[in-house]
């Protein structure tokens, strides 16, 4: 099951499937280490929102302009 | 002889530990270098191994080399030897955070392609050992071809086999095997770059086809034509019909390599120990635990500002007024000692009083920003700033800009989005900024005297004109954005580093460089408007009858008549040439409650605020027999006093004078900054504009609502 990464609750687990919009800006993301195939964590839900990324923090805001679609997983 | 000087360039990840690296390896010997037409500061350094000096760059910290702004495209040419000022590097040291070694290689396979020798420094080798990671170097430099050194940049472990390295590296050093990127890829790229006659290095050609949009493709195309857009554009279409879309493919491609390397050369625990940044993030980013401790950091960090300073500063004061005393028992009364003593001391004096708070704010700014604090406040601000079309990120400029808006208006840097950074920089100057608390405190002094109101009413009006800026700047900032800078809220996203101990040396570092550019500014700026004032307050020196005025003053002196000497130097201030200008403008100033010398002072301040305070001391013409300390607070308030209007509305007149200050443009040093980051003189104009004339209508509303209301 495909979702928004917004629409994941806090603590949620998922895998990133793909990555759409902007090309500039789904590159920026891709080398901060949010691309298609990585793991992440939401640690707070919201605008902005708080995401773990391999052992990285990444504050985000305005997914609305850039597709993330994820599939939830087990932690 | 010594041998030819090495240029090193210094690369990594924000949040790597590069200043640290570079302040341990330059130590005090560095400077910062500028580039014509960018905004770009890069800092120098050097150090020498045996007879050999190593000139060390610091190029800005990024994720990649995908240059999207002139700034970063400077960073890039700088690093291919395209840039004028400064010789190709000989070496470049990529600094690489061990505990995030897999996100931090992607920008050192970029470096690898640049053709030069690489040095990687894995920093932070003793936190990552702590999460369990190990990191081991000699098979992560048989992977990858690179010399590495493990380092603890803040503990100063390791530098020694780091310059050892870098001088190894350019004696006989060698360009590492950059990471193989698809096929597909790689053969687009070369006739981009057979198309481009060869006229350019090929890294710049592959940068072209990979960043979309960016400054390599506005680059281009400026020097070339649109033809190489279309060619690019038509490349990318066969590409992303092979399977290889850009820039995905490039994003995937280096990972993979980076995966194949840190699988052998990084061993992982299974499951990381939950590291203590977490746990204290729980709190510190919690909506509400989060918001009262972004408070108490606020207030404990305004409290020190006004405590902590208090008795430096009253040590600095202190020492001006013996200096301006000495310099006055020393001189012969006149003019010339109405300057230096009035003018240039008590000018100069009353702006270097604010050195301690100015200290003290960078002091707290350095080590909330370096031990990690900065971007959890910028993350919960983030959610305010949005509203009012700014980011989380314009938190720290605008709280900078409390301090003094020109280092608030170079910290907008960070903002990626134009209009964003556009917005902040605009409403910055709208800041109560250090030179206002001269005005505010001499005002109150004149006003609210302690003897009628309580602490607690001065306090509060000095915090109402404090609030007054917080409030009208994301004001004007929303409507900014939705009339002149109106666009598409664009993606946000910032990294928030671990959290680390600061060091001693960065917090440093920023405290002595801010503090050094303040006191510049009060020996080049402030002095000189001073004299200029002062100037144009002394000539013409002679009345119509060609009479001097300086003669007829000490004649009336001589004979004892104190009244008639004061009414020919009232004269003669009316009578000089800024007297004449502020007598013409006096209608303009009549609605706001003010006389033509409040006029002229604060016509005077444009240059910098702080020129009302020695002004009006050259104005109301403090009498050298009187050495109190508050002998302008009595003249000003004496004179006041026997006039009708300002003797009856004293009170709205002065909230008028400082609702004018809190909201105008009177700082030459910001404007000439906003005109470098924004490269244009257009907003520095506009700027001006709106808070001049923001300034005269909040000065008219607060005086006729205050007259209204005494009645």
């Amino acid at each position: 099951m495909l979702i928004p990464l917004d629409m994941l609750k806090p603590g949620e687990h998922a895998h990133v499937v793909e990555v759409t919009g902007d090309a500039a800006w789904v590159g920026r993301l891709a080398e901060m280490g949010l691309r298609e195939g990585c793991k992440l964590q939401v640690l707070q839900p919201g605008s902005p929102c708080l995401l773990k990324v391999a052992d990285c923090r990444l504050c985000l805001r305005g997914c609305e302009t850039t597709q993330i679609l994820v599939q939830p997983v087990p932690a | 002889m010594p041998a030819k000087p090495v240029t090193v360039a210094l690369v990594g990840n924000p949040n790597a530990g590069k200043s640290t690296l570079f302040n341990a390896l330059s130590g005090l010997r560095q400077h910062v270098g500028n580039y014509p037409g960018v905004t770009v500061e890069m800092k120098k350094g050097s150090f020498t191994v045996g007879d050999t000096r190593f000139d060390l760059i610091d190029l800005p910290g990024t994720y990649s080399l995908a240059a999207r702004s002139p700034d970063e495209m400077v960073a890039v040419d700088l690093l291919l030897g395209r840039r004028p000022e400064e010789p190709p590097p000989d070496v470049i040291v990529s600094i690489v955070d061990a505990s995030n070694l897999d996100r931090h290689l992607y920008l050192t396979t970029q470096v690898m392609e640049l053709g030069v020798p690489v040095v990687l420094a894995v920093n932070m080798i003793d936190v990552a050992a702590g999460q369990g990671v190990t990191i081991d170097a000699a098979k992560l430099a048989a992977e990858t071809g690179l010399t590495v050194v493990p380092v603890q940049a803040n503990k100063g472990t390791g530098l020694d086999k780091l310059r050892e390295a870098v001088r190894a590296a350019a004696t006989g050093g060698h360009a590492p095997t950059a990471p193989k990127l698809p096929d597909a890829l790689e053969a687009e790229a070369k006739s981009v770059l057979a198309g481009l006659n060869g006229e350019v290095p090929a890294f710049l050609a592959r940068r072209l086809l990979l960043d979309i949009g960016g400054s390599t493709e506005q680059w281009f195309t400026a020097k070339y034509g649109e033809a190489v857009r279309q060619r690019v554009t038509d490349a990318r279409v066969r590409l992303a019909a092979a399977g290889c879309a850009v820039p995905a493919a490039e994003a995937k491609a280096r990972y993979a390599y980076i995966r194949a390397v840190t699988a052998k050369a990084v061993t992982k625990p299974a499951e990381r120990p939950k590291a203590l940044t977490d746990r204290i993030d729980r709190v510190l980013t919690h909506r509400l635990w989060g918001t009262l401790a972004f408070f108490a950091v606020m207030f404990v960090m305004f409290w020190s500002i006004f405590s902590l300073a208090e008795p430096l500063m009253d040590l600095i004061e202190g020492g001006f007024k013996s200096v301006g005393k000495a310099v006055e028992d020393g001189m012969a009364p006149g003019p010339l000692r109405s300057l230096v003593v009035d003018g240039i001391i008590a000018g100069v004096g009353g702006v270097l009083v604010f050195l301690p708070q100015i200290l003290i704010l960078f002091a707290f700014i350095a080590v909330l920003e370096d031990c990690g604090y900065m971007a959890r406040a910028a993350f919960l601000m983030d959610r305010l700033m949005s509203r009012c079309g700014m980011s989380g990120k314009s938190f720290i400029p605008l709280l900078s800009s409390v301090a003094c808006a020109v280092p608030g208006v170079m910290a907008t840097r960070v903002i990626e989005n134009r209009r964003d950074r556009l917005a902040t920089i605009l409403v910055a100057p709208l800041m109560s900024c250090s030179a206002r608390l001269p005005v505010y405190t001499l005002m109150i002094a004149l006003f609210l005297p302690t003897e009628r109101y309580s602490a607690f009413a001065r306090a509060g009006v000095l915090f109402a004109m404090y609030l007054l800026g917080f409030v009208v700047a994301p004001l004007v900032a929303l409507v900014l954005r939705k009339t002149l800078l109106r666009g598409e809220r664009s993606l946000f996203v910032m990294e928030l580093p671990a959290y680390k101990r600061p060091s001693v040396r960065n917090v440093l570092r920023r405290v002595y460089d801010a503090g050094w550019a303040f006191v510049r500014r009060a020996g080049t700026v402030i002095l000189a408007s001073m004299v200029l004032v002062w100037a144009a307050l002394y000539f013409p020196y002679t009345d119509a009858e060609g009479q001097s005025y300086e003669t007829r003053v000490a004649e009336h002196t001589e004979k004892g008549e104190k009244a008639e000497a004061a009414k020919v130097k009232a004269e003669w201030k009316r009578e000089s040439y800024l007297g004449r200008v502020g007598r013409a403008l006096e209608p303009a100033f009549a609605p706001l409650g003010w006389d033509w010398r409040i006029g002229v002072a604060t016509l005077a301040s444009f240059p910098a605020r702080e020129v009302i305070v020695g002004t009006l001391g050259i104005l109301y013409e403090v009498d050298d027999a009187e050495e109190d300390a508050d002998s302008l607070t009595k003249a000003v308030r004496d004179d006041w006093d026997a006039d009708p209007v300002r003797g009856k509305y004293a009170v709205p007149v002065a909230l008028s004078v400082m609702v004018f200050f809190a909201l105008c443009m009177q700082c030459a040093s910001t404007l000439a900054v906003i005109r470098r980051e924004t490269r244009s003189w257009a907003w520095p104009a506009f700027t001006f504009a709106y808070m001049t004339a923001l300034a005269y209508v909040g000065a008219l509303v607060t005086f006729q609502v205050g007259k209204l209301l005494i009645g």
